[in-house]
């Protein structure tokens, strides 16, 4: 999308300002998202106390100086579930990218590259796009057995074939780009092109894509722990906090007020990088979206 | 049998319910939100409590129990007839019941309905080996002859899950495809999921009497019973706070507070209901050895959990005895030092004991009691802390009640029991009850407490059961709970029972 | 342009067969044996093994995914195990409170978002047009289960407007059963307005653009009527899209909200499904929501080619 001028009144100061606003936005979600990996990453060092350390005399504590956001059902401190839970969700999201890239990358290049494989990989790929995410999701995870390991298996298999749409469609571009033409004519080898000129040209989508899909794979991981579905439910994400802290509602809401708080900052702050990175990364595939 | 002494179930509520000396009104539909779509409406296919609550006001058994817990005839007439040598029971039958299809009941359904049971309930099957027949001796007597005598035959039969119901004689298929019974309730439409209503039988016949407990005359005030599965506990929570159903069954006690100067709800509170349990797998994998189900229980805190599950004392009691203060049942044989032990060192040297090496060991529990789920993560912890692998297997409580049944899938499972009148009817009295509990020492004692007639006898006889219990550990007791429920104010009638009932109950207009 | 349609129906039923495919690999790989699981636990060996072959599945994979294309082709989705009645009739008595759950958080999002994105466009820049794209990129980070237990405390349980749970009991008239969705609708609906509304605010930017509306604009037509009537009317079309996606996208969103509000929908029978291992369930609710929207994207394809005589192929 091309960059339009309205007739609508904008002064060149109202235009900076968006600019300026936009990086304050991806200021903040940097922000956000560096204090949620120091916490997760010194999770055991900043947590006062264990995550699943019961003092069953202790429980359903509103929060005040002893238990920052209170405590739970068993007297487990919510701030240091909070935060260990922010590992294990962002532990989540990031395999998920993770994986999803190196399949959804490689599918996407192989269509995008080669006109044999085109038609069989988008329409595979279009299959299971037709599946919404979370039922597919559910499926798999009903299929591979409930746990850690295959919630992030079954959605990066979720999310995969979304990414591999979005490479296929820029390797195309890619592919067209004079350069690139040049260097096919010139006899360089296919991988060297591929290696060499369109993954370095593919980095800019990949990662606006994958914040985004980061954003996805934690809501999703936190829809599937919450029905139950997801991983075990002793293992403390901020899907399974809010399934617990449920019963507690008008009672004890803390407990799912702090880890649903720590889920929209995080998806959150995800997009807004997300957004920024799209801004600046990557002009072509810029949007007013 | 017929001088069953027990000490009051029903406890004290708090709501006051009257006797039925007001006149109460007829007419009104209520809902009633249970914890989840029974897996069947055949009482005698399973022995969950909520197949037993629904399916009490489609079909009948001869015999129920008064509010003292007697046994009391409800199909039959009278209490049976005993032989002197205590092996021929005859059962009279009340006559002019009708089955909603509208045929009669005669002795020739009963005898077909009590064969199917021996078949296909676990409580009959439970019993099969004890039965040499079963036949009419005329249209309105059925004659049952055992192989030896069995104490527990009467309570047996007046059970309400896994229960010996009385369905026509045509009506036998297994699984059942046509819910008829003689009950003053019968089945309009089941919608999987959404709900069962059961409207007005026009040709129902009580049992004669006055209302007593389950026994006795049954009104049918109510033009229809709407049972509503909410499998949420906390949906459950919000439906009665919002006066959506006029009865909710199995609150979490957390609930209590929030339950109090509501105009729309009233709790229930049923004092004691019952006691949770840890049934270990006795037949196979690591639950096998007795000193690693002696390790489970030694690592645990009974009082953690219960605290946990159950929040304040003002819902449960610490108490090894496998019945509760006012039964006669109770004893303390066998539970000095058993009973909330909580020490993990002397847990890990019965591990050593046993031979564990970290093989998982694989917990079966449902998030439909939440209760279950939060004893199970407790116990998790504290089985961790004395060297366990916890492998924590979280299902829906059909799935359970399946799985159980396969030894080769689970280690330990979580359920609970009301005090049930009978010790007899235990689950793990029972050798084909999930768990199979089956040696020696467990024959010797309960084929005793069995045979014998004289409750003072069986009373001393009852101790021995417990202590092979103890010593064994099949089962493992946690403790005493009370059960919570709400009730709308405008239901009347209503006496608070471990399987709510809603004959007797009408509407305040 | 009949070639095109052609090729894409030829695509479409390519793309229904690896739906069907995958399905099949998804059920072939969950553990355990659905016969087993079927007769339940007191089936004995030899029940287990007549209906293994009862069912094909003593057969090999390649023959019995040959029967299993066979069935559906006959429009046999199996049989649900837990509720004892056919598949397609169990989603089929599901799909009420889904479809209108749709309908309903659809027509909720597109009344918050379209005159939101409409006039974020036209003040392109503004206060306003920031708050708006900020305030959509919070809605959308909000997990809607969350929103929908907020919204049951506030509007079900303290101020008792809205049912807590289920859908009505027997007898139940449409418009009181429809009561019971206006809170998940809410739920559903606020969330998914993000995607609306920011594509709104682009298409309409794209559009306001347009040498058109720059015409319009100097022969000094009203400027309400450009922007209502002449831009919206052209950015119309892939607003349409768009609501169109966030219906597929609203799905899976139901699978939870269902779930939280108790709603016997197509969703909550999935989940319920999978805690009762309830397989073929699972297996046909996949299929029949996965080749529904195949089947409204090609729809969606074909409305183009009618309606937007700018696509040309």
């Amino acid at each position: 999308m091309t960059e339009i001028m309205t007739n609508a009144p904008m002064s060149e100061r109202s235009k900076f300002f968006r600019v300026l606003i936009r990086r304050k936005t991806v200021l903040f979600g940097l922000m956000v998202l560096a204090i949620f990996v120091v916490l997760a990453v010194f999770a055991p060092l900043i947590t006062p106390y264990a995550p699943n350390k019961l003092s069953i005399v202790n429980r359903l504590k509103p929060p005040d100086m002893r238990w920052f956001f209170g405590t739970d059902e068993f007297g487990r401190d919510v701030f240091s579930r909070t935060i260990f839970s922010a590992r294990l969700s962002l532990m989540v999201g990031f395999a998920v990218v993770v994986l999803a890239s190196l399949i959804g990358v490689t599918l996407g290049i192989l269509a995008g590259f080669f006109q044999k494989l085109d038609a069989p990989i988008t329409r595979l790929i279009d299959a299971m796009m037709a599946f919404p995410d979370i039922l597919l999701a559910i499926a798999l995870v009903a299929a591979l057995g409930p746990s850690l390991t295959t919630v992030i298996v079954a959605l990066s298999i979720v999310y995969a074939p979304r990414l591999a749409r979005i490479v296929r469609a820029s390797t195309l571009v890619i592919r067209e780009l004079p350069y690139v033409e040049a260097a096919t004519s010139l006899g360089i080898s296919t991988r060297h092109i591929m290696t060499r000129h369109i993954l370095r040209n593919l980095l800019s989508p990949i990662l606006v894509q994958g914040t985004f899909l980061f954003a996805n794979a934690m809501l999703a991981e936190a829809g599937l722990s919450f029905l139950g579905l997801g991983v075990s439910p002793e293992v403390p994400t901020w899907g399974t906090m809010i399934a617990s802290g449920r019963q507690y509602i008008g009672k004890a809401d803390w407990m799912t007020l702090f880890p649903g708080i720590a889920i929209v900052l995080a998806v959150l702050s995800l997009q807004m990088v997300g957004d920024g990175f799209r801004d600046l990364l990557d002009p072509r595939l810029r949007k007013d979206l | 049998m017929k001088s069953l002494k027990l000490a009051l179930l029903l406890g004290s509520a708090l709501i006051a319910v009257s006797p039925a000396a007001f006149a109460q009104s007829k007419g009104g539909v209520i809902n009633v939100a249970t914890i989840g779509e029974p897996p069947t409406l055949d009482a005698m296919a399973s022995t969950a409590d909520l197949v037993g609550i629904v399916s009490q006001h489609i079909f009948e058994t001869l015999y129920t129990f008064d509010k003292s817990w007697n046994v009391t005839p409800l199909l039959a007439a009278s209490l049976p007839d005993v032989s002197a040598d205590g092996k021929v029971y005859t059962i009279k039958l009340h006559t002019g019941v009708k089955f909603h299809d509208g045929t009669d009941m005669d002795a020739a359904d009963v005898v077909a309905s009590l064969k199917r049971w021996t078949e296909i309930a676990s409580r009959g099957k439970q019993t099969a080996p004890m039965i040499s027949s079963i036949e009419a001796a005329d249209p309105a007597t059925v004659k049952i002859t055992l192989t030896a005598p069995y104490a527990p035959l009467v309570s047996l039969l007046a059970f309400n899950n896994a229960a010996a119901i009385i369905l026509p004689s045509e009506k036998q298929q297994n699984p059942m495809t046509d819910p008829i019974g003689t009950g003053p309730y019968m089945l309009k439409e089941r919608k999987a999921d959404q709900y069962i209503q059961l409207t007005r039988f026009a040709d129902y016949k009580s049992a004669e009497g006055d209302e007593n407990g389950y026994g006795g005359a049954r009104h049918q005030y109510l033009d229809e019973i709407r049972f509503v599965p909410v499998p949420d506990p906390n949906t459950r929570v919000e439906g009665a706070l919002s006066g959506q159903f006029d009865y909710v069954d199995s609150l979490p006690v957390e609930a209590f507070d929030r339950l109090k100067d509501q105009k729309a709800t009233e709790a229930v509170l049923l004092k004691p209901f019952g006691w949770p349990v840890f049934v270990m797998n006795t037949s196979q994998g690591i639950t096998k050895s007795q000193d690693l189900r002696l390790a489970v229980r030694d690592a645990l805190s009974m009082e953690d959990m219960m605290a946990a599950a159950f929040g304040s004392t003002d819902f449960y009691t610490l108490n090894p005895s496998m019945y509760p203060d006012g039964y006669s049942w109770k004893t303390d044989a066998g539970t000095q030092g058993a009973y909330n032990v909580a020490d993990p060192e002397k847990a890990a040297e019965e591990l050593k004991k046993a031979g564990y090496n970290g093989e998982p060991l694989r917990i079966l529990t449902s998030r439909q009691y939440e209760f279950h789920y939060k004893m199970a993560q407790v116990a998790a912890e504290y089985l961790k802390a004395a060297g366990f692998t916890v492998d924590m297997q979280v299902v829906d409580w059909a799935t359970l009640t399946q799985r159980r049944a396969d030894p080769k899938l689970w280690d330990i499972y979580i359920s609970h029991s009301p005090f049930l009148p009978e010790p007899a009817l235990i689950g793990a009295m029972s050798t084909s009850a999930p768990g199979n509990w089956d040696t020696p020492a467990r024959k010797v004692a309960v084929d005793a407490f069995n045979a014998e007639v004289d409750p003072q006898k069986r009373v001393a006889l009852w101790a021995e059961v417990q202590k092979v219990i103890y010593a064994e550990v099949p089962i493992i007791k946690i403790g005493d709970f009370n059960a919570l429920s709400a009730k709308s104010p405008k239901l009347e009638g209503f006496t608070p029972a471990p399987w709510p009932y809603f004959w007797n109950v009408s509407l305040k207009q | 342009m009949l070639r095109y349609i052609l090729q894409r129906f030829i695509g479409m039923i390519i793309v229904m067969f690896l739906v069907v495919t995958i399905v099949f690999i998804i059920v072939r790989v969950t553990p355990g044996d659905p016969a087993a699981v079927m007769l339940g636990p007191e089936a004995t060996a030899a029940d287990i093994a007549a209906l293994r072959q009862q069912l094909g599945l003593d057969q090999s994979i390649p023959v019995q995914y040959v029967y299993f294309i066979g069935n559906l082709v006959q429009g046999d989705l199996g049989q649900s195990i837990f509720l004892d009645q056919p598949v397609l009739q169990a989603l089929a008595q599901r799909a009420e409170p889904t479809f209108f759950l749709t309908i309903f958080s659809l027509l909720i999002a597109s009344v918050i978002a379209i005159p939101i994105g409409i006039y974020a466009a036209y003040r392109r820049g503004s206060f306003f047009d920031q708050a708006a794209t900020a305030l959509a990129m919070l809605a959308a980070s909000i997990p809607s289960f969350w929103l929908g237990l907020i919204l049951m405390q506030i509007f079900a349980v303290r101020f008792g407007l809205f049912p807590v749970s289920g859908y009505g009991g027997p007898g139940t008239s449409l418009t009181e059963r429809l009561g019971y969705l206006v809170l998940p609708a809410f739920a559903l609906g606020i969330v998914s307005s993000a995607l609306i509304m920011r594509f709104t605010r682009a298409s309409m930017l794209d559009v306001l653009g347009d040498d058109y509306i720059r015409t319009a604009r100097a022969k000094g037509v009203d400027e309400r009527r450009v922007v209502l009537k002449h831009a919206f009317k052209n950015a119309l079309i892939p607003i349409l899209t768009v609501v169109g996606l966030t219906a597929a996208v609203l799905i899976s969103g139901a699978v939870v909200t269902e779930t939280v509000f108790g709603l016997p929908g197509v969703g909550s029978l999935v989940v319920s499904a999978v805690l009762r291992r309830d397989y073929p369930v699972i297996q046909g609710a996949l299929l029949i929501i996965a080749a529904l929207y195949v089947l409204i994207n090609f729809a969606i394809d074909m409305l183009y080619l009618v309606v937007d005589p700018r696509v040309r192929y």
